[in-house]
């Protein structure tokens, strides 16, 4: 196992989680999730001892789902819903990144706490997948703009993707290639949703969708 | 014979209810053929003619098999229900007609629903069933709503059907929690003695209440001086001679038939006395005729617990037949409450529809009227003042000896009965001044306003059954003995006592013959004073008007005025609220005070915390505001409490 390149890249997608908090533009924030994707699915490749072309199929099925596929979709809602910045975020950006600084820390803190397995206690997998989650929570709290929620979903799902890799020996990577899927169509549905609501309502904000409250 | 007569009484119930829109003729008749039926049902079995009745259906209604049963506790209530009911209904005939600017289909939907009402009421009376006697119980509920907002026009009315349903479905809860709790104790729904299960006694306070609500105990009466207020008379006569009493049914009967905690009859017995006194206090400040009534039955409720309450206690010390005595006389003085109250509504009823006003401050001098009105509700304040020789006094007079009896016995029950005593007595003396006040503002006097209706005696539908009733109080009153063996039978199904019959009906006699006596000298008083009256010749004159050149008819005692000085020395409790101007400088040119008696309970204690419930229960909803982002925070804040409490526990559940 290749450890330290595994660290390597759950680093790198724990400094993308700040650059997503960090960015106002919509588009630099798919740009993140997108990179996020592919660092995330490399990770199989890393994780497993030899060549196995079921594992290199779902790999390389993430890597095109999350670092090409979605992001394309979210960029076409983007343009067709016309929306460039999240402007006037219920979370500034500073306040977020701080957020997301802390809660990395935090993570980095409690993983040392739980009780995990020793092959594990090195590896950065639980604190990222926990940073992961947190960031994906705040953008989702933070965000006001569909689109930058649906952003959140996606990190959000990447972090419990993260937890996934902890049991890749003991579950078959079907289970995750299910997720996958679901995550595909769910953006798929918010992508179609999105247009249908700016179409609708004019707008994308969804704080101006509480009147379905009742 | 007694499962047919109630099946007659019930069929023609419903039939009645179907036939009240069309023909109010078919629906008098059928509605009185069924009282008459209940009646002679309750007479049959209470007093020992026939068996106790018990009957199982072999097919289940809502998943249990209906179990009905007739005994002299429920046949006692019966004969209430059936005495008032016929009461009610022939007086409701022309009185729903008359049009005081009511609803113009208020009498169609007034005989259906009083149908509905006595119907659910005769069966909740006979039913042994936890399951039908909730259903039962929620039924008659929902139909005294709809009769007492006949009149839904007025907002005072629909208020005051809402406090009403509202309160009633507080104890109805209380109820739900009692009979699911004890069907599950017992693993059946039906119902019968269970004395032996020292387990169930703590339910005792779940039943107090809920039936205590429903009869009005002190504390909980919150919802009854208005709903009897604003309901029609006929209405007012059943709720508070025989709804309220539905209560002390079901506080008597599983009280009765369940163990219950020791100190259930010391808190009867207090909730009872502080009842009386509060009750009658309330109702002499009252300014509204039938709100007075209505507070005078939280007064006597409470003289009905005080005997319900020494009966338990007595039930708890060994030998003491003081007990037997408190019972019966708790027992008897539900149906001299019952017939008088009635009585009292109905004339309420004919003197609020010839006079066109509530307001006891507008009547007054309706004596030349209403002259055989006034002499039926004087009969009915007499007895309610436990005046002799009418009812009121008898089952009093029962109550009274139980007491002292509890007093002479030096056990520690006469520590609490000698309180009581002087709570009863209290009580009564304030009655007295109440029911002074309420006769001479309505009948004596001076009018002091000019009525809006063309001033006379109803007609016979109305007038024959407030005679009926003052006549029931005077027979009660003259020779209660005849009652003794209902109430021996009643007592002896509600807990079986190891003392003879004796001990209730020897007072009974001896009372009878000195209210015989006192009737017989009454009578020949009378009758000399009238022979004097007629011998020397009436002559009229002019009032002695303390030199006034120019008495007018606001020249008198106000409603305020007549009860002040015994509702001053309550102020402190009765809080009412006052506005004056008094009269300044040598020649002042305005001033007044100003009375008006408050619900004290119901704005001082329920209002305020309904208000705070309100509060708390609108600021809960504003969690509820459709802000996405905040929902998530909630699952955020949700899940990060879950891993705290795992972190904490150590992974242990």
């Amino acid at each position: 196992m290749n450890a330290s390149g595994l660290n390597l890249l759950i680093a790198v997608a724990m400094g993308l989680n700040l650059l997503a908090l960090g960015s106002g533009r919509v588009s630099s924030l798919i740009r993140a999730v997108s990179f996020q994707g592919m660092a995330l699915g490399a990770m199989p490749f890393l994780l497993s001892h030899e060549f196995s072309p079921w594992v290199t199929l779902v790999a390389v099925a993430t890597i095109v789902g999350k670092g090409w596929v979605i992001p394309l979709l979210l960029g076409r809602a983007m343009r067709a819903a016309n929306i460039e910045r999240e402007t006037d975020p219920l979370i500034g950006f500073v306040p977020s990144l701080l957020l997301g600084a802390g809660g990395t820390i935090a993570a980095v803190g409690l993983a040392r706490i739980l009780p995990l397995r020793p092959e594990h206690a090195g590896s950065l997998l639980v604190p990222g997948a926990l940073a992961s989650m947190l960031t994906g929570f705040i953008l989702l709290i933070g965000r006001n703009k569909a689109l930058s929620q649906v952003c959140g979903y996606l990190i959000l799902e990447n972090g419990i993707y993260l937890f996934g890799l902890l049991l890749i020996h003991t579950t078959p990577l079907l289970v995750e290639a299910g997720i996958l899927l679901d995550v595909t169509v769910g953006v798929f549905v918010i992508g179609i949703i999105v247009d249908r609501i700016q179409r609708a309502f004019d707008t994308l904000d969804t704080r101006k969708l509480t009147v379905l409250r009742e | 014979m007694i499962g047919p007569l109630l099946l007659f009484a019930l069929v023609a119930l419903g039939l009645g209810a179907l036939a009240g829109r069309r023909s109010p003729a078919v629906w008098v008749a059928l509605t009185l053929a069924a009282g008459v039926a209940l009646g002679a049902a309750g007479v049959a079995v209470g007093f020992g003619l026939q068996p106790d009745w018990d009957w199982r259906s072999g097919f289940p209604v809502g998943g249990q098999a209906l179990h009905l049963r007739l005994d002299a506790l429920s046949a006692l209530f019966l004969i209430l229900l059936a005495g008032v009911g016929l009461a009610g209904t022939a007086y409701s005939h022309t009185y729903l007609t008359l049009n005081d600017g009511i609803d113009p289909s208020a009498p169609a939907r007034g005989r259906l629903w009083w149908n509905g009402l006595i119907f659910h009421l005769a069966v909740v009376l006979i039913n042994s069933n936890g399951l039908h006697f909730l259903i039962g119980w929620e039924l008659f509920t929902v139909c005294a709503y709809f009769l007492i907002t006949l009149d839904r026009r007025r907002l005072a009315v629909r208020q005051a059907g809402w406090l009403y349903l509202a309160a009633s479905h507080a104890g109805t809860i209380a109820l739900f929690a009692f009979f699911t709790l004890l069907a599950s104790a017992t693993g059946s729904w039906d119902l019968g003695p269970l004395r032996e299960r020292t387990d169930l006694a703590p339910l005792f306070w779940l039943a107090l209440f809920g039936f205590g609500l429903k009869a009005g105990l002190f504390p909980l009466h919150v919802w009854l001086p208005s709903a009897h207020a604003n309901a029609p008379s006929h209405v007012s006569a059943l709720l508070s001679g025989v709804t309220l009493k539905l209560g002390i049914y079901g506080l008597l009967r599983f009280s009765g038939w369940l163990p219950v905690p020791a100190s259930a009859g010391w808190v009867i017995l207090g909730l009872g006395a502080v009842g009386a006194l509060a009750g009658i206090v309330f109702a002499l400040v009252q300014t509204d005729l039938k709100r007075l009534l209505a507070y005078c039955s939280v007064e006597n409720i409470g003289v009905i617990l005080i005997g319900l309450g020494g009966a338990l206690v007595a039930a708890g010390e060994p030998a003491a037949d003081w007990g037997r005595l408190a019972l019966a006389g708790a027992l008897l003085h539900v149906w001299t409450h019952g017939f008088a109250k009635a009585l009292l509504f109905l004339g309420a009823g004919t003197v609020v529809h010839a006079a066109g006003t509530r307001d006891l401050g507008r009547m007054g001098g309706l004596w030349r009227a209403l002259p055989f009105t006034a002499v039926a509700f004087l009969v009915g304040s007499a007895s309610m003042s436990g005046l002799p020789p009418l009812a009121g006094l008898v089952g009093e007079w029962l109550v009274y000896l139980g007491l002292f009896d509890a007093v002479a016995s030096h056990g520690p029950a006469g520590w609490a009965a000698g309180p009581a005593v002087i709570a009863l007595a209290l009580a009564g003396a304030v009655a007295l001044a109440t029911f002074t006040k309420a006769n001479a503002l309505v009948f004596l006097g001076a009018p002091r306003s000019s009525p809006s209706h063309a001033l006379h005696e109803p007609d016979r539908w109305r007038s024959a059954p407030t005679f009926g009733l003052a006549g029931a109080v005077l027979l009660l009153g003259l020779a209660p003995a005849f009652v003794a063996p209902i109430l021996a039978r009643a007592s002896e199904a509600w807990r079986p006592f190891d003392t003879g019959t004796a001990a209730v009906r020897v007072p009974l006699i001896s009372l009878g013959r000195f209210q015989l006596i006192l009737a017989l000298v009454l009578v020949g008083v009378a009758f000399a004073l009238w022979r004097r009256v007629h011998h020397l010749g009436v002559t009229r004159g002019p009032t002695w008007d303390c030199g006034y050149a120019q008495p007018s008819r606001r020249m008198q005692y106000t409603a305020g005025a007549m009860g002040g000085t015994v509702g001053g020395w309550f102020t402190w409790f009765l809080r009412p609220e006052r506005s004056q101007r008094r009269p300044r400088g040598p020649l002042p040119d305005r001033a007044f005070i100003l009375d008006r008696p408050r619900e004290t309970v119901l704005e001082g204690v329920v209002t305020p915390v309904a208000r705070q419930v309100l509060r708390v229960s609108t600021a809960v909803r504003r969690l509820q505001h459709g802000r996405l982002q905040s929902y998530i925070l909630y699952i955020v804040i949700g899940l990060a409490a879950l891993g705290l409490i795992v972190l904490v526990q150590g992974g242990r559940p």
